[in-house]
């Protein structure tokens, strides 16, 4: 009997679901009206609520594959950061690492996508905490969202050219092939599929007088820090801590203190993603 | 590094700046685009309001007044919760009065107005979403 795929390859599977249900549910997307087309998708097209919850699932378990696939192979970085390690071992770590980030990020625009209150909030917030960036602020606004003049256009275009660049570090760059058996891949796309059609994919309904609005999961802890912190701090500095840690990892001296740092900032952050779910 | 390969990355970093000006500039221009004009049809009466996605119109005795619906602290837009008379955030909580000004909350400033033209005959209003 096989054993079952690590994270790392049963995160490669999912992330090939998310890409492949992404193809059929771009076929029935329309950037121009997007919530109107989400929406026409739950509700009218045959099997659209299907492919919507396949797409979201699948992406969703990728990242969290992902996150477990790292933390997995923290194992490696006394090999990487030895006096005789070759320095493109610590090189290829920080941009394999870099695959972290981009994923969230790559999710982050699929909620704003869907463009119903929670995925306008999103875009809303995050193109204003870019804008907030000292210098380069407008230009990477230009480049990833500049969602209030251009709608979804762009953040359309950056979903799907952060999934290609995913796709590259995590096969070609990272592991240099595929490392994708067709039993993981069957596997990984069954509970998917299952799961999808158990659990619809979030969208909320247009409806009056919202008054709280929750960002999606991995969000909450900053729209909650947001409330009392100034926007580039709470929404720019304090996410970008963990993946400066954790892609300079190999060049770090002493890990433990980095790690027990990893785990201050974990706590904080899950502590503040707690007080804005109970809201 | 040696001389050699240091020069070589200088060049190297040179020749990628260069290369990524027609990007960056193709990138962050910004085309042209007329001002988006919202047309609410209909017969208003004073003390009558009307919520659009960009702005709230209210019809007041001395004419309609169109406040912008972006909450300034991070662009969430905001509702209108007609038994208090207010709007809030949803994202953050911030209030402002029905006229726009700041109460509470983390945005700090008043919400923009948008300039309105009625039609004639009454026929409803035009608003400049700029």
């Amino acid at each position: 009997m096989k054993s079952a795929p690590g994270f790392g390859e049963a995160s490669t599977a999912a992330l090939t679901v998310s890409i492949l249900s992404g193809f059929v549910v771009a076929l029935q997307y329309e950037a121009a009206l997007p919530f109107v087309s989400a929406v026409a998708m739950e509700a009218e097209l045959p099997f659209g609520a299907f492919w919507r919850s396949l797409h979201f699932w699948s992406s969703q378990f990728f990242v969290v594959l992902l996150v477990a696939h790292i933390v997995q192979r923290l194992d490696a970085l006394p090999r990487l950061s030895g006096k005789d390690a070759p320095a493109s071992g610590k090189r290829r770590w920080a941009v394999a690492g870099l695959t972290f980030p981009l994923a969230v990020m790559a999710l982050f625009t699929g909620y704003v996508l869907r463009f119903d209150g929670t995925g306008q909030a999103a875009g809303a917030i995050a193109e204003h905490l870019v804008l907030d960036i000292p210098f380069a602020g407008h230009a990477l606004n230009r480049f990833l969202l500049a969602i209030e003049r251009e709608g979804v256009n762009r953040v359309y275009t950056v979903h799907i050219f952060l999934t290609a660049v995913c796709w590259a570090l995590g096969t070609w760059y990272h592991t240099r092939k595929v490392i994708l058996s067709r039993d993981s891949f069957f596997t990984v796309a069954t509970l998917c599929a299952v799961w999808a059609c158990l659990v619809p994919a979030p969208i909320d309904l247009p409806g009056e007088n919202v008054t709280l609005i929750k960002g999606p999961w991995f969000f909450i802890g900053i729209q909650e820090l947001l409330r009392d912190v100034e926007p580039f701090y709470a929404g720019i500095m304090v996410p970008s801590i963990p993946v400066a840690i954790l892609l300079f990892l190999p060049w770090a001296d002493n890990r433990k203190n980095w790690f027990a740092a990893l785990g201050v900032w974990l706590a904080f952050y899950l502590l503040f993603t707690a007080m804005g779910i109970m809201r | 590094m040696d001389k050699r390969s240091f020069l070589k990355r200088v060049i190297f970093g040179v020749i990628s700046l260069c290369a990524s000006w027609p990007l960056y500039r193709f990138v962050t221009a910004e085309r042209f685009r007329p001002p988006k004009k919202v047309t609410v049809a209909g017969s208003f009466r004073a003390g009558q309001h009307v919520m659009e996605h960009d702005f709230a119109l209210f019809v007041t005795p001395d004419g309609p007044v169109a406040i912008s619906r972006r909450c300034t602290h991070l662009g969430c837009i905001i509702n209108y919760d007609e038994r208090k008379g207010q709007f809030i955030c949803p994202c953050h909580q911030s209030r402002f009065t029905r006229d726009g000004h700041y109460i509470a909350g983390p945005a700090k400033r008043d919400l923009p107005r948008y300039e309105v033209r009625t039609l004639e005959d009454n026929r409803g209003y035009v608003v400049l979403v700029t």
